[in-house]
């Protein structure tokens, strides 16, 4: 849904006319190496950033690029930060009730941040400042504050970063069980156990440009793709 | 920002919740309400009854810079645009209930050599109205700069400066004399509030009262908002607005309506303060008194309601008390009160009584 | 002791110069007796006295003129006294006795009138003292200030002074005053070839004044009855109009190109460190005041120490004023910057308590008025180009100075290792600390450069405004607007900016007042915010 994005800071093309399509119910991965515009893909997606040129489609009517980060929200789109972005002086809860977006009534709210709690295996921290939580915590909460809106399109920026080996783990069970029919899940990661572990499609980003696109085994015998992660 | 997740990771445990009760705020409101009984049964000397009135009015502004500095991040260096804005429109009222009553006209008018109250006064010999003239005209100017600052994502320091600029240059069109509205020597010479003689002993009493009582009622209703979901998202707005717009929030809108309602409580600060010094000039634009303002606020405890009303009158009784003991050593002393509250004190003077947890999250307002 | 020939060329002068006098009989011989009694007489004989003496000017001989002079200076300096018979010149006003004007033989005044200047009567003598001056003061210093008196009433001098004291004139600038004066003169002359050929002469030296003389004269009669010339009028009105637009267009370039200089030297230093540091030094007009102030001590140790190199003291301040301020700066980095950096809305807090704190240091120590410096020939006068714009050598200054500023700030950013520091932790701090980077290191000098840059703007302000201890707010808040609109670390922008918020100020001045211009300039910012909110020139950061 991704269509011939293009974004320029100065002279420098930070994606170059790059597309891809995220169906519902997938969790793809894009890899690639620092510098290949993973996180601008997010920025442009969520409308941080605006594209010189391209289009990014929600479904086939709301092209994303026209709305604002707000609007884009609204319409299902949710994105985790890959430093944790929690509200440092709110409680978990507090934070959760927000991650519900304006739309839901408060009447609707305790029901789904105790359902989100249960995911995220934050129960018992509930009252907790957010700023006073660990870091593997914040990363959890984060991910429920996205989740609290049920979005239509989910996307991770490295959120296992940082993250011990048992914490990885919890993530990324966590993750495999957010993948529903009608949510598609976009996933940005270094880490390609994880991604293994998870994804069921890889993109793999160089230098602003699409080098291969499909499973993660077919990922590892491409020649190019070698190269890139391990030739220089 | 980048900065500020970056402290938040690097901060220690904090407490485990943060007070929704405020028992500072609880206090100042039951101390504004007894002062305010106590004056209406006894009779202190004048001039104490003034110094406390204007105390109550500094209180009233620093609180509502509070709320957009300490809440939402927003460091105005020019909330003395709205308190002056309250102050014109008051002083205004004043003047032309003062022609209505005795059909004398102010001297700026005379020496402009006009006839009457220029046209645009018409109406505002009556309280009312002018009450919300005042409001509505802090709030449109606040909107206007608002929507074009906020609609562009103006924030930070840059924000601050602009704000300067605008007192600045609103300052500059105030000393010019062709606006009507006195010129340099500003509006003075007030003969009667709501028809009593102004400076009586009932007046001096009655505009302290009702500074304490406003300021009671701003405390306990920005103290309400601050409880309450948009409470939790000015926080949150504060912290981390990129965050707060990719859950689905407009924060445009949610700064442009605190800074609106921020800017008409300094107006009605503004409005509180003229009756009681019977002149407004447009020195009360000058960018350092805005800026004092924010030293107030920073000195008694940025993002506690109470640490801005303790920072006002704190400040402001030092000043009183000092400028006239020591003219020479003021501006000395107050380089050095804010150096040190900055440098040892990130909370203000809240952290040397310990009326603050140990640890706040102030990320963004800084 | 009427020298007959000399009567003689009186009288024939006297004919010849009918047609410009409206009086030509006092012309026809000077009588000395008349002339002390018109000045002994009634107001009206004193105006007539004085006004006759004015009108013969021209062709009185100078010793006339001397004794006029005599008794014209004695009258309104009240040493006149008037006995029955003829005057007497005291030497102070009331002294017992004095010289008689005529004989000069010294006589008692005891009975003697002493008569009054009235304010009519005093202008009329103030012009026939300035004529005299003018025709027969010793010095040039003498004739410019009869020249100066005479200007303010040229209307009622007739030509023949002006051209009498323009031919005699020695002094070359004073000659080129009196010539410009006769030409205006000519202009309301009856002759209407003689008008016609001022008309042509004042069209050729184009200037603000030249304009409103020939553009009175369409108010003439002679500019509706005759058609040579109205076409003549017409044809040197538009030469001169044309002629000042340029030189005022040319002027307000030259204004605005001063003004942007002054506004880039304190900005940049303002963008350097808030696009480095993110801090906005609100003690940068102060810094400009140290550096203003440091000028100051450095004039005043040359005059103590090497007067004859009095003259130089500018260009020594140079480096003194930068390097002190640059001091000053690192110094207030080292105390109370570097705890704020996380912190930057505290950080303009603290500085404002820094400009506090300096502007009262100043005050107490050194006081509040204003410093007097001395003009060294480099920065004092200036070079009329065209029409009326004038190349004031203390604006060339200051726009050289900026310019030299420009160049060396950019090599300094582009070329030094210190540069290409700034430029890392500015572009990307996180990785410059990853890449080793000594960042703090980095801040402290490049807020020592930045200030220092604020002492340079110190020293290029003495020569145009006048320096104590609050100047420094008077640049703030204009530094502010150069900063936001030029856009975060680029000195580019800021140079961009400078120019375009100098030129505005200056072009909107005029029309509507510098309030007005103050506005716009604000207004048209804010406007330019909502099309690009990261100023002209940005240099882009990840979040």
């Amino acid at each position: 849904m991704v269509d011939a994005l293009t974004v320029a800071f100065g002279r420098f093309k930070a994606l170059d006319s790059v597309s891809l399509a995220v169906d519902s119910g997938e969790v793809r991965a894009v890899i690639g190496p620092n510098g290949a515009g993973k996180t601008t893909l997010l920025d442009v997606i969520s409308g941080i950033t605006k594209p010189v040129s391209g289009r990014v489609m929600l479904g086939d009517r709301i092209d994303l690029t026209q709305r604002s980060e707000a609007e884009i929200a609204r319409a299902g789109v949710r994105r985790k930060f890959q430093k944790p972005s929690v509200f440092p002086a709110l409680t978990v809860r507090e934070n959760l009730e927000i991650g519900c977006g304006p739309a839901l009534p408060a009447r609707a709210r305790p029901a789904r941040i105790a359902s989100v709690l249960g995911e995220i295996g934050l129960g018992p921290r509930t009252e907790v400042l957010a700023g006073s939580l660990a870091h593997g915590e914040k990363q959890w909460l984060e991910i429920g504050m996205v989740l609290a809106a049920e979005p239509a399109l989910l996307l991770l920026d490295e959120p296992v970063a940082g993250l011990s080996d048992s914490e990885t783990a919890h993530t990324a069970a966590l993750i495999r069980a957010l993948r529903r029919p009608d949510r598609a899940i976009l996933v940005i990661e270094h880490d390609m156990g994880f991604v293994e572990a998870i994804a069921d499609r890889v993109t793999v980003l160089h230098e602003g440009r699409t080098l291969y696109e499909g499973s993660m085994a077919g990922a590892r015998g491409d020649a190019r793709v070698i190269e890139v992660f391990l030739g220089r | 920002m980048s900065g500020a997740v970056q402290t938040a990771l690097a901060s220690p445990a904090g407490p485990a919740r943060r007070a929704v009760r405020d028992p500072l705020v609880a206090g100042l409101v039951g101390l504004c309400l007894a002062a305010a009984a106590v004056l209406l049964v006894a009779s202190p000397a004048p001039y104490l009854v003034n110094a406390l009135g204007q105390l109550a009015a500094f209180a009233i502004l620093a609180v509502s810079l509070d709320l957009v500095w300490g809440y939402l991040g927003i460091l105005s260096l020019g909330h003395g645009l709205f308190f002056a804005i309250g102050g014109y429109v008051c002083a205004m009222h004043l003047l032309a209930h003062g022609v209505a009553t005795t059909g004398v006209l102010p001297d700026f008018v005379q020496f402009m050599g006009w006839k009457s109250l220029p046209a645009y006064w018409v109406g505002l010999d009556h309280a009312a109205y002018a009450l919300v003239l005042a409001l509505a005209l802090a709030g449109l100017v606040a909107f206007v700069f608002g929507l074009a600052s906020f609609r562009s994502r103006v924030n930070g320091v840059y924000f601050s400066i602009i704000s300067q600029a605008l007192v600045y240059v609103a300052m500059l069109l105030m000393y010019r004399n062709d606006t009507g509205l006195g010129g340099n020597n500003g509006m003075t010479g007030f003969p009667l509030l709501f028809g009593w003689p102004m400076g009586s002993p009932g007046v001096v009493t009655g505009l302290t009262v009702a500074a304490l009582l406003t300021l009671a009622a701003v405390l306990a209703g920005t103290r309400l908002l601050i409880g309450s979901a948009a409470g939790r998202r000015m926080l949150a707005c504060r912290d981390d607005e990129t965050r707060l717009r990719t859950l689905g929030y407009s924060t445009t809108r949610l700064k442009l309506g605190i800074w609106c309602l921020s800017a008409m409580i300094a107006a009605l600060a503004g409005i509180l303060y003229v009756p009681q010094v019977g002149i407004i000039n447009p020195r009360v634009l000058a960018p350092d008194l805005s800026i004092e303002i924010a030293v107030w606020v920073a000195i008694g405890g940025l993002g506690r309601l109470g640490g801005a009303v303790i920072g006002a009158i704190l400040v402001n009784g030092l000043k009183f008390w000092l400028s006239a003991a020591m003219p020479e050593a003021w501006p000395f002393i107050l380089s050095g009160l804010v150096l040190f509250v900055v440098l040892v004190l990130p909370n203000g003077l809240l952290d040397l009584v310990a009326l603050r947890p140990r640890s706040t999250w102030l990320r963004g307002a800084r | 002791m009427a020298d007959p020939k000399r009567s003689l060329l009186r009288a024939v002068l006297a004919l010849c110069g009918l047609g410009l006098w409206a009086v030509p009989t006092l012309a026809a011989a000077f009588d000395r007796a008349a002339f002390a009694q018109d000045l002994c007489g009634d107001g009206a004989a004193q105006v007539r006295g004085a006004e006759g003496l004015v009108k013969a000017g021209g062709v009185l001989p100078a010793d006339d003129l001397a004794y006029a002079g005599r008794l014209l200076g004695a009258l309104a300096e009240r040493r006149l006294t008037c006995p029955a018979d003829g005057a007497l010149l005291l030497d102070r006003p009331g002294a017992p006795e004095g010289h008689d004007a005529l004989t000069g033989a010294v006589r008692p005044a005891a009975e003697a009138r002493v008569p009054v200047l009235g304010l009519r009567q005093r202008a009329a003598v103030e012009t026939a003292r300035g004529v005299v001056a003018l025709l027969t003061g010793p010095d040039p210093a003498t004739r410019g200030a009869g020249l100066s008196v005479v200007e303010r009433r040229v209307a009622t001098v007739p030509a023949a002074v002006l051209d009498r004291a323009r031919d005699a004139e020695t002094d070359a600038g004073l000659k080129a005053t009196i010539a410009s004066l006769a030409q205006a003169a000519a202009l309301s002359s009856p002759d209407l070839a003689r008008r016609r050929a001022a008309i042509a002469a004042v069209a050729a030296s184009p200037s603000g004044a030249a304009e409103a003389r020939l553009t009175a004269l369409r108010s003439d009669p002679a500019y509706t009855a005759d058609p040579a010339f109205r076409a003549a009028l017409d044809a040197g009105l538009s030469r001169v109009t044309r002629a000042v637009a340029i030189g005022d267009g040319l002027a307000v370039v030259y204004n605005g190109l001063s003004f942007a200089s002054i506004l880039f030297m304190a900005a940049a230093g303002l963008a350097i460190i808030f696009g480095l540091m993110g801090v906005i030094n609100l003690a940068q007009g102060e810094f400009i005041m140290l550096g203003a102030y440091a000028t100051y001590g450095v004039q005043e140790a040359f005059r103590r120490l090497a007067p004859g190199l009095l003259d130089l003291y500018l260009v020594a301040a140079i480096p003194v004023a930068f390097l002190a301020v640059a001091l000053v700066g690192i110094v207030v980095e080292a105390l109370i910057l570097r705890h704020l950096y996380r912190r930057p809305l505290m950080s303009l807090l603290a500085t404002w308590a820094v400009s506090l704190f300096l502007v009262n240091l100043v005050r107490v120590t050194i006081g509040t008025q204003n410093l007097q410096f001395i003009m060294p020939a480099y920065v004092s006068g200036g070079v009329p180009l065209y029409a009326d714009f004038v190349v004031t050598w203390n604006r060339l200054f200051a726009i050289g100075f900026a310019a030299a500023t420009v160049v060396l700030t950019l090599l300094i950013l582009r070329r030094t290792p210190l540069g290409l520091d700034i430029r890392a932790v500015t572009q990307n701090r996180d990785m410059a600390a990853c890449l080793g980077l000594p960042t703090r290191r980095v801040d402290r000098l490049a807020f020592g450069l930045g200030s220092g840059l604020a002492g340079l703007a110190g020293v290029a302000l003495c020569p145009i405004y006048s320096v104590n201890p609050g100047m420094g707010s008077g640049f703030i808040v204009d530094s502010f607007m150069v900063v936001v609109l030029g856009g975060v670390g680029s000195l580019l922008g800021t140079l961009v900016a400078a120019l375009g918020v100098g030129g505005a100020n200056v072009l909107i001045e005029p029309i509507s007042g510098a309030v007005a211009a103050k506005v716009i300039v604000l207004v048209g910012i804010i406007l330019f915010l909502q099309r690009r909110p990261e100023g002209l020139f940005a240099v882009r950061r990840r979040r």
